[in-house]
């Protein structure tokens, strides 16, 4: 059991372990050598974005404190991580005067990056080999899921698995083991890829659009390409991690021919420019007028110029075709296949030296590096004879796992169940930890219950159906609409118990699809869209209404209709990293398929609240008209959008398991929720909201436009015409909402909101 | 012989009646365009284009362009004409006074277009195509080159062209062959053959300045890797005047249907100088910028010839004695005028609907050009240059075909008459037919309007449109005597937010059904924008029309398209609605 921990240097790394920690709920004591340093670091994360901490209030979790005076604040923890400067004879000195201290039991870890195990042992007793591993963190270590580890071959095996334990369940993270080598997986392949990316940037003259737009997208690689994630990281990183793995890799590692050390770098470095942190790296912003004009580095020059949208054949034929790119014979076409072959080859070779199987190796590129496809999955997008043969034609080795796959792919399905191809030239199945359940190894499986272009129904065991929407986004459209309505009637008729709303894209839905609503209010078709609107009050109350228990569960974001849906559920177990909201505010609208009103009743029902009519209709007033979302689950627990018996999981493997258990738990006597009558402040309560919209208006923290949507909101929650000593039934509050809905919707500056939103994904303040 | 007078009054209604003058009054430096500063400007045009142009109309047709060693000789009369013109300002009318221009809007402009497509088309193409090249220097061509030929092209003392199509490349113009390389002082040496040049030799200046689209050296494959340049036919010497000679020559003239007065030339420029204008790859932005004005001017042409044939079918129909019409005798002569037919008069009033509807519905385009590009505030600027480039498609196709069916039907009025070249029904016919053609084809149009206008922005071009119509059919819901007007033009505009949401839908999933239902669509949404027109101008000549016979005849011709015309939206629908299944599905080789 790990109930309390240390964690020594208060780094970005150091600190940010320390913060998800007490995410967990865990005490956590952080030290540094340089005294004071520990206390301003959890200073800095609690201002820092995107925040390290779930919720302000786990940072009283962390002990802050200095290495020399309060070592001793180590002897009770279960579990100390070292995350300071990366040298072997500093990091064996302090584990050393560790052993003075830690009790018995605890466990060591190290959070290097690049150094391997065995260099950290040497020396040290057989009580700290037994209990020392490696733990490698990426950063933010809050947000990225992947925990890669090297148990050594002194490592106490139980030692090794109450950490994996730990971080799986209580830290969320999927971990990955790892061989003892340099770099172990994830930095072992990225930094190569970015070496590559590089430098044949600069041997084919690309400009840095342009290798952003090749070695982005087509590769599945998030949009800020390579010099853009170099700017993110920082640009003087670069040759630090070279040359720190020069000295363990290898000799003959591929790493060492295609790692150059490129002289804009290094004029980058020496004139500062070393990305956004410096306000300026491959990227950067220059005012110009009123406004700021994007500029890219010209990697010739070294200076600056306007940014331009990339032009090539290549890119415009074969964007999403990585072979037929990497076929093309225009720059585009020749860096593609460049990267590509440096790249997948490298990582082709290093299995199993790094890692047991191919699918570690994908699990860690996709985690560590949010590729959307690992090295191996690529492999079988462009064809394995295929990279083998270019590989060839290049005069270039084959690596030994690439022959060996031959013709076939590196994964295949076998009884509905995913295989990789193994080292040994069989397929094995891909192992899942216990207790997990993932749609997409129930979808391999099986035919949906039911299906449309919009959403699925699917059979997760036991009576229980999962609901899965797969528009762009999670969008909801009318087939989201009625694929719920198709759940509700096969639970009515008995044949299934229960229902989990989930799905394992990026986000659970990022609420309507704008784009149609746009295009039809552009249209002036209002009919059409009140039918809409009322559609998705209808398909809402019948999920509240049904006669079996419906569960939510949701990561990532769940906003505007999204949220609302999770508002009619009878629980909610949500992932950690849940970011709930109702934003259609931001869009100069109201919520309308049940937001205001199951919001309101929420609350109304809050027995913590102070009594009256007004409290209710103020508390969510301003949460939906100043469009706050929650930061994670934890948080939208505490602003009400979660209910206090709401369920939080840290692991996204576990989310749908532990929802499935929580929706079987409440099949048992199950009813549906009474009708509920509120009683509402009337035209006076609405008087006084708008009197507060005026003050904000005031110090200019509310636009005109915002007025006018906080007047319809408030009109909405304030009950329209009714009289405080009436009862309102709840119905009356969806059709105020929609009423509301619809005369914003007619409104030039809400158009101009949905379109700004649409197109830059950024809120307009008219 | 065919006569033609300046439909002043209607144009006055037009402007002053059914348009907004009060926003063109507010745009800065039109606070003084008053009717009273407007009139002698469009009462002169109509007299130089009834007096001077008009008579050299036929004799150009049977005359015709000449071309003799390299040289193009326009038809007789055509140089002194065109030095009147000049002389009598009417190049510099829509011009920027910095550099010798009169700064009229577009709006107004429009109407003397107008009037000059239907008296002269041919000849108008000379003047319009140097204004062309004006608006191009203007908006993209460096100061230095700006200064140096935008007052010899506003006084119209030099002409202009532009060089687009290829013997291989036409509606896609990626697949343009003509080189540029640089120099290495600024200039460029041109090197290709560009087709179908209008104006591209001729006589009636001292000088041609060719805008030319070419490639760069190191310019990506298609239509991001074209430039736009400056070739003059003589290069500027020192004092201004035009001095060596540049190698670009025209290598022939087209033998054409139509607008036989106009040159159309086959231009060889052999390392010809030339200046980049704009930036570089970006020639074909740049000429996108001034498309919409062109396409309107093109649209104006069907208009124009419209016009034309429309007054002289109708003289003859009063004049022409045929048979008794059903229904009793018209009058004591041993037979009716046509006139009195009833298909006769379908025929008119068709044609009067289709003119008096476009000619107004130009003036709103024309308007919201002349915010678009005046208007002070940004966001009002963007709003009409959104309404503009909505109804750009929509009106050069409308305009055109209704120029073509218009003058085909003014010729069929004439009956065998019509056919005989004396009378000039059948120049009409031949000279409009280009209009559909020329400055992307009307099937290319109705692309533009379904897979770009519709879709960008989410349709926010479409609220240009629809917001504004459904708030004036909402306006007059309890109107009772407009009811026969309105209801109509809901009806419509349900159709045409039906087809809109259809295609967009459609299209989605396969750009080919869109595609497949273009063209009727983009006859669909003009038939629904001439029906806001004509139940805007009920509205307007109701309350005259017991007293003024003007306005009766408005509101008699707003009836008339109520009822006639617009239940073509209804068979419109349905074939749009039908998908595009059997375009697809009959096989290639069947063809």
């Amino acid at each position: 059991m790990i109930r309390r921990v240390g964690v020594i240097g208060a780094g970005v790394m150091g600190a940010g372990i320390a913060a998800h920690v007490a995410n967990a709920g865990v005490p956590v004591v952080l030290l540094d050598i340089v005294p004071g340093a520990a206390s301003r670091a959890v200073e800095t994360m609690l201002k820092a974005e995107p925040a390290p901490f779930m919720h302000p209030r786990r940072a009283r979790l962390v002990e802050a404190g200095d290495l020399d005076a309060d070592i001793g604040k180590l002897a009770d923890c279960d579990w100390i991580i070292e995350a300071i400067i990366e040298r072997p004879d500093a990091k064996r000195a302090l584990y050393a005067r560790l052993e003075a201290v830690r009790q018995d039991g605890s466990i060591v870890s190290s959070n290097t990056s690049t150094i391997p195990l065995a260099a950290l042992t040497g020396g040290l007793p057989a009580r700290f080999a037994a209990d020392f591993l490696v733990t490698h963190f990426f950063n933010p270590p809050r947000y990225m899921r992947l925990l890669e580890v090297v148990a050594g071959a002194t490592t106490r095996p139980e030692a090794a698995a109450a950490i994996r334990d730990f971080a799986d369940h209580a830290l969320g993270k999927t971990v990955i083991d790892c061989a003892d080598s340099p770099g172990f997986i994830a930095n072992r392949i990225g930094t190569l890829w970015i070496a590559a990316a590089i430098r044949h940037a600069v041997d084919l003259s690309l400009t840095v659009e342009e290798a952003d737009a090749v070695a982005g997208r087509p590769f599945g690689v998030p949009s800020t390409g390579i010099f853009g994630l170099m700017d993110l990281v920082g640009i003087d990183i670069t040759p630090h991690v070279a040359h720190s793995l020069f000295v363990s890799l290898p000799p003959g590692d591929a790493y060492r021919d295609v790692y150059r050390d490129e002289p804009i770098i290094t004029r980058l470095i020496a004139e500062g420019r070393t990305g956004r942190k410096a306000k300026g790296g491959f990227y950067s912003m220059r005012r110009k007028g009123d406004g700021r004009e994007k500029l890219s580095l010209d990697l010739v020059t070294g200076e600056y110029r306007s940014r331009r949208k990339p032009a090539l054949d290549s890119l415009d034929a074969h964007g999403s075709d990585l072979r037929a790119l990497a076929e093309h014979p225009d720059r585009g076409g020749r860096y593609a296949r460049a990267v590509l072959l440096d790249t997948l080859s490298y990582a082709a070779s290093l299995v199993p030296a790094i890692a047991g199987t191919v699918d570690a190796v994908d699990t860690a590129m996709r985690l560590g590096y949010a590729w959307k496809w690992g090295p191996f999955e690529l492999i079988d997008r462009v064809g394995a004879a295929w990279l083998a043969e270019a590989l060839r034609a290049a005069g270039r080795p084959v690596p030994g796992l690439l022959a060996r796959v031959g013709g076939r792919k590196f994964y295949r399905l076998h009884d509905g169940k995913l295989q990789a191809f193994a080292p040994d030239g069989e397929y094995r199945d891909v192992a899942r930890p216990e207790g997990v359940l993932l749609l997409e190894d129930i979808k391999r499986d099986g035919k949906p219950l039911a299906r449309n272009a919009s959403a699925s129904l699917w059979d997760i065991g036991d009576g229980v159906a999962c609901l899965e929407f797969h528009t762009k986004s999670n969008a909801f459209d009318p087939l989201v609409m009625a694929m719920l309505g198709r759940a509700v009637a096969l639970g009515t008729e008995g044949r299934i118990r229960a229902l989990v709303v989930h799905n394992e894209g990026r986000n659970f839905s990022v609420g309507a699809n704008l784009g149609l609503a746009l295009f039809a209010a552009n249209i002036a078709a209002w009919g059409e869209i009140e039918g809409l609107v009322e559609a998705g009050q209808k398909a809402f109350r019948a999920v509240r209404a049904a006669p079996f228990p419906v569960v939510g569960a949701p990561s990532g974001m769940a906003l505007g209709a999204g949220c609302e849906l999770l508002l009619h559920c009878d629980a909610v177990q949500a992932h950690a990293e849940t970011y709930m909201g109702l934003v259609e505010a931001g869009v100069g609208l109201i919520p309308a398929w049940g937001g205001c009103a199951s919001l309101l009743a929420r609350f109304a029902a809050d027995k913590r609240a102070p009594k009256g009519p007004m409290p209710p209709v103020a508390r969510a007033f301003e949460m939906i008209a100043t469009a706050q979302v929650s930061k994670s689950a934890a948080e939208a627990q505490e602003m009400g959008l979660l209910r206090a018996n709401d369920g939080i999981t840290a692991n996204r493997d576990r989310l749908l398991a532990d929802a499935k258990a929580r929706a079987l738990a409440l099949v048992e006597g199950y009813a549906p929720p009474e009708p509920v009558t509120l009683r509402l402040p009337g035209p006076a309560g609405r008087a006084a909201l708008a009197l507060a919209v005026q003050g904000f208006v005031g110090s200019g923290r509310a636009t005109p436009h915002d007025v006018v949507v906080s007047d319809r909101l408030a009109e909405t929650l304030t009950g329209g015409a009714t009289d405080p000593i009436d009862a309102t039934p709840l119905d009356r509050i969806y059709d105020l909402e929609r009423h509301a809905f619809m005369a914003l919707l007619r409104q030039p500056a809400t158009l101009a909101r949905i379109e700004h939103m649409l197109e830059t994904g950024k809120p307009l303040r008219n | 012989m065919p006569s033609y007078t300046a439909p002043l009054r209607d144009m006055q209604f037009a402007l002053y009646e059914m348009s907004d003058t009060a926003a063109l009054r507010a745009l800065p430096g039109c606070d003084d365009l008053s009717p009273d500063a407007i009139d002698p400007v469009l009462e002169a045009a109509g007299v130089f284009c009834a007096e001077m142009l008009f008579p050299l109309n036929r004799s150009g047709d049977e005359e015709g362009c000449r071309f003799e060693n390299g040289v193009v000789h326009t038809p007789k009369g055509f140089p002194e004409a065109y030095r009147a013109f000049c002389d009598g300002g009417w190049t510099a009318l829509g011009c920027d006074p910095a550099y010798g221009g009169q700064g009229l809007p577009h709006s107004i402009g429009l109407l003397v277009q107008e009037m000059i497509c239907s008296s002269n088309l041919s000849f108008g193409m000379y003047p319009g195509l140097g204004h062309g090249a004006y608006a191009a220097l203007h908006r993209h061509g460096t100061q230095e080159l700006r200064n140096l030929y935008l007052p010899k092209l506003v006084s119209g003392e030099w002409a202009g062209t532009m060089c687009l199509t290829e013997p291989q490349s036409g509606t896609d113009l990626g697949l343009i062959r003509t080189r540029a390389e640089p120099v290495g002082d600024g200039s460029y040496r041109v090197t290709g053959t560009k087709i179908f040049i209008s104006g591209g030799e001729h006589d009636l200046t001292g000088n041609i300045l060719h805008l030319v689209l070419a490639k760069l050296p190191d310019a990506p494959s298609g239509t991001r890797g074209i430039s736009l340049f400056l070739v003059p036919k003589f290069l500027p010497a020192d004092d201004g005047r035009p001095g060596a000679r540049n190698a670009v020559a025209c290598g022939a003239i087209e033998h054409k249907m139509g607008i036989k007065a106009s040159s159309t030339c086959v231009m060889n420029f052999d390392g010809a100088q030339g200046w980049l204008v704009g930036e570089p790859n970006r020639g074909l932005s740049a000429m996108f910028t001034m498309m919409n004005e062109a396409r309107l001017g093109v649209a104006i042409q069907g208009l124009g010839l419209a016009e034309v044939s429309y007054q002289n079918a109708v003289a003859y129909a009063r004049e022409r004695l045929q048979g008794r019409a059903p229904g009793g005798a018209h009058g004591k002569g041993p037979a009716d005028p046509i006139l009195a037919h009833p298909d006769v008069r379908r025929m008119l009033l068709t044609m009067r609907a289709m003119a008096e509807g476009c000619r107004v519905l130009g003036v709103w385009t024309a308007l919201q050009q002349d915010i678009a590009t005046r208007h002070p505030d940004p966001a009002r600027r963007q709003e009409a240059d959104d309404f503009v480039a909505l109804l750009t498609p929509v009106v050069k196709a409308l305009f055109t075909d209704m120029g073509w069916e218009s003058t085909a039907t003014g010729m069929q009025v004439l009956g065998g008459h019509g056919y005989i070249r004396e009378w000039g029904m059948e120049q009409y016919v031949r000279d409009a037919r280009i209009a559909q053609i020329y400055e992307g084809t009307n099937g290319i149009q109705a692309l533009d309007l379904v897979g770009r206008k519709m879709s960008v922005h989410a349709g926010r071009y479409l609220r240009r449109f629809f917001h504004p119509l459904l708030a004036f059919i909402e306006a007059h819901e309890g109107n009772a005597a407009l009811a026969e007007f309105v209801q109509p033009l809901a009806k419509a505009f349900s159709r045409l937010q039906q087809c809109t949401a259809e295609l967009a839908r459609r299209g989605l999933a396969d750009p080919t059904e869109a595609a497949a239902g273009a063209t009727d669509y983009l006859r669909l949404f003009g038939l629904t924008a001439l029906a806001w027109v004509w139940a805007r101008a009920a509205e307007v000549a109701l309350p005259h029309a017991p007293t003024d016979a003007f306005y009766r005849a408005k509101v008699a011709t707003a009836r008339f398209y109520m009822q006639k015309i617009l239940p073509q939206t209804g068979a419109l629908t349905s074939s749009i609605l039908a998908g595009g299944g059997a375009l697809r599905q009959f096989e290639d080789a069947a063809f």
